[in-house]
């Protein structure tokens, strides 16, 4: 039978054991999201309220083991080439961690500042493609290192406009098709950026209401298969617009809860799947902006714990259904 | 270990610096084009096994960008352009795996703006129209040709109003063959545009009506016919009869009521649309 609350216990030991088979193909075939891993798995812990789950010193020490001396950012794992997504993922764990001056900031500002192309839009890294989800990125981070002053906003929100198609939706560059993980990232972006204003509302939020199934989970773009993880990307954009109430919150739970692997811990992307780190923190992300009791709140515009942005001072206009009593 | 994980991109980085630091300096342009050329060909494997990883793409741009001049005979052009020919007949092989990837999409896309010798507007339009008609619900390809259409109207190559009555017929046809298929009734509201012109959204409304009545229950109708209905309220008003324009208001809000009992996951949506109506 599917399970119908969420097994905070075994998504808890669930994250702590990820790194823990070292020994496994699978952990060596995933090296290039090691980090990024990490910072999930973090934010799904405070998002159930585990904050302390994984060892603060032993995290800490791996973040900065990341560290690429050579590019002046963070790898994806020691000894990796530095990339703007694992760089990201280590300014948000430090920022979890309250440890943000562990940073060289004006080094890393510089390798992301250069990562922007003429056209806007920002490059992986040196040799990367480009895409709005490193746009975002860039965007994120230098808001987290308080150096959004820096960055051609105007230059940045001229590329989403390119991006931005007649359904009201955004694609991965210009001229793309609109994709959920798409339209998060530039909605999120415009929030930061203060530059809502971008937005087609009412096109949008259809586009974003329809994104709903008949068995109450959400896909990525029309006529495909729902999936757990776009029950953040989707729910962030909607949060973000306001428009949280415009589809089923309780067919929704339901799906995400029955993709709980019930004795292993983890959630998978649909029912009966493997689970996995990301589609777990992207589960549990959608169900707290659900309003599902127990959980605290995630702030869906830097993906972060609500109160870590809050004690930043950071915090945007959104809006996530209200907490359910226990 | 770039066969075992393709995702690996410090691999990739690491073979790129390589090639352009180490090798091709020393190297001629035949050479040059030879390398590139087997790194082409021996990514062709990976990107049928692995078609969503970012990397392979990435390193395929990359050669396909650092061909050298040369080739057979006198054209300058002639490697690269027969390079980038067979890039795009093996992009279009891979839709026959999934019409929907988007990844290949935006690679065709890259590979139609680069390539040396461009192809035409309306050769694109055809090979949307191929997509669709072997597969009505294929929104990325009609997505793609709404961008086709974009580059025409700027480009004045063609002129899209001769296209329009063709356009509308197509998607008549679409919507009769699969009237629940939500990017058909996306790429209507597209030519639809703005709802400027009044005759234009009667007629649609027109059709829409008449599509409901042998399929009294689809949504989709109802929403499409809300829009067209609100765009004349907004856009029209002044050529509108008084009684006429309230006509359409209380027409709104009883499809507005329908798609609240047949589509009670979007309730609340409904409901601010009633609101907006109203006033
Ligand atoms: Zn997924």
């Amino acid at each position: 039978m599917a399970p119908t609350t969420l097994l905070i216990d075994k998504h808890v030991r669930y994250i702590q054991d990820l790194g823990k088979h070292t020994d496994s193909l699978a952990y060596h075939l995933t090296a290039h999201l090691r980090i990024n891993a990490v910072y999930w798995g973090l934010v799904a812990l405070c998002v159930m309220g585990h904050p302390d789950a994984l060892d603060h010193d032993d995290t800490l020490a791996y973040v900065m083991s990341c560290w690429d001396d050579d590019a002046g950012a963070f790898g994806a794992h020691p000894g990796h080439d530095a990339h703007i997504h694992a760089t990201l993922s280590a300014i948000q764990i430090l920022a979890i961690h309250d440890a943000l001056d562990r940073v060289d900031v004006p080094r890393v500002t510089a390798y992301i500042l250069a990562l922007q192309q003429p056209s806007g839009v920002f490059a992986g890294d040196a040799f990367g493609e480009t895409d709005t989800r490193f746009l975002y990125i860039a965007v994120n981070a230098l808001a987290l290192l308080g150096q959004l002053d820096r960055l051609d906003k105007d230059k940045t929100v001229g590329y989403i406009r390119q991006c931005a198609n007649f359904d009201g939706g955004f694609g991965s560059v210009a001229g793309a098709e609109s994709h959920a993980a798409q339209v998060f990232v530039c909605t999120a972006a415009l929030a930061i950026l203060d530059r809502l204003d971008v937005v087609d509302v009412p096109s949008l939020g259809w586009w974003l209401a329809e994104r709903q199934m008949a068995s109450g989970g959400l896909n990525g773009r029309p006529e495909k298969l729902e999936d757990v993880c776009y029950s953040f990307w989707v729910l962030s954009s909607m949060s973000i617009l306001n428009k949280m109430t415009w589809i089923d919150a309780d067919k929704l739970i339901e799906f995400i809860l029955s993709a709980q692997d019930p004795e292993g811990g983890g959630i998978s992307d649909r029912p009966e799947n493997m689970v996995d780190v990301f589609h777990t923190q992207f589960g549990v992300a959608g169900l707290s902006l659900l309003g599902y009791p127990g959980l605290q709140d995630l702030d869906p515009v830097y993906c972060m714990p609500a109160s870590v942005i809050d004690r930043m001072g950071l915090r945007k206009g959104w809006k996530a259904l209200p907490r359910r009593p226990l | 270990m770039l066969n075992l994980n393709p995702e690996f991109y410090t691999v990739w980085n690491y073979r790129r610096n390589i090639l352009i630091n180490g090798i091709f300096p020393a190297c001629s342009p035949a050479e040059k084009h030879e390398t590139l050329s087997n790194d082409l060909s021996m990514t062709t494997a990976a990107l049928k096994a692995h078609p969503k990883v970012y990397w392979i793409w990435n390193h395929r741009r990359w050669c396909l960008e650092n061909l050298p001049d040369g080739g057979e005979g006198d054209d300058p052009q002639a490697w690269r352009r027969s390079s980038w020919e067979r890039e795009l007949f093996i992009v279009d092989k891979m839709f026959d795996r999934d019409p929907r990837n988007f990844h290949v999409w935006n690679y065709r896309r890259y590979v139609l703006s680069n390539m040396p010798v461009p192809r035409t507007a309306a050769s694109e339009l055809a090979f949307t129209t191929k997509m669709i008609e072997s597969k009505l619900s294929n929104f990325s390809a009609w997505h793609h040709r709404t961008k086709v259409f974009s580059s025409l109207r700027t480009s004045s190559e063609l002129d899209i109003h001769h296209y329009l009555p063709n356009e509308f017929e197509i998607v008549h046809n679409a919507l009769y063959t699969e009237p629940n298929d939500q990017g058909v009734w996306l790429y209507h509201r597209w030519l639809m545009g703005t709802g400027e012109d009044r005759q234009l959204l009667e007629r649609e409304i027109g059709v829409i009506q008449e599509l409901l009545c042998e399929e009294p229950s689809n949504k989709w109708c109802m929403e499409s016919l809300v829009r067209y209905k609100q765009m004349l309220l907004q856009n029209h008003s002044s050529t509108l009869g008084n009684s006429e324009a309230q006509n359409l208001v209380r027409q709104c809000l009883d499809l507005l009521r329908k798609l609240e009992e047949l589509d009670p996951a979007r309730r609340q949506r409904y409901q601010d649309l009633a609101a907006e109506v109203k006033t």
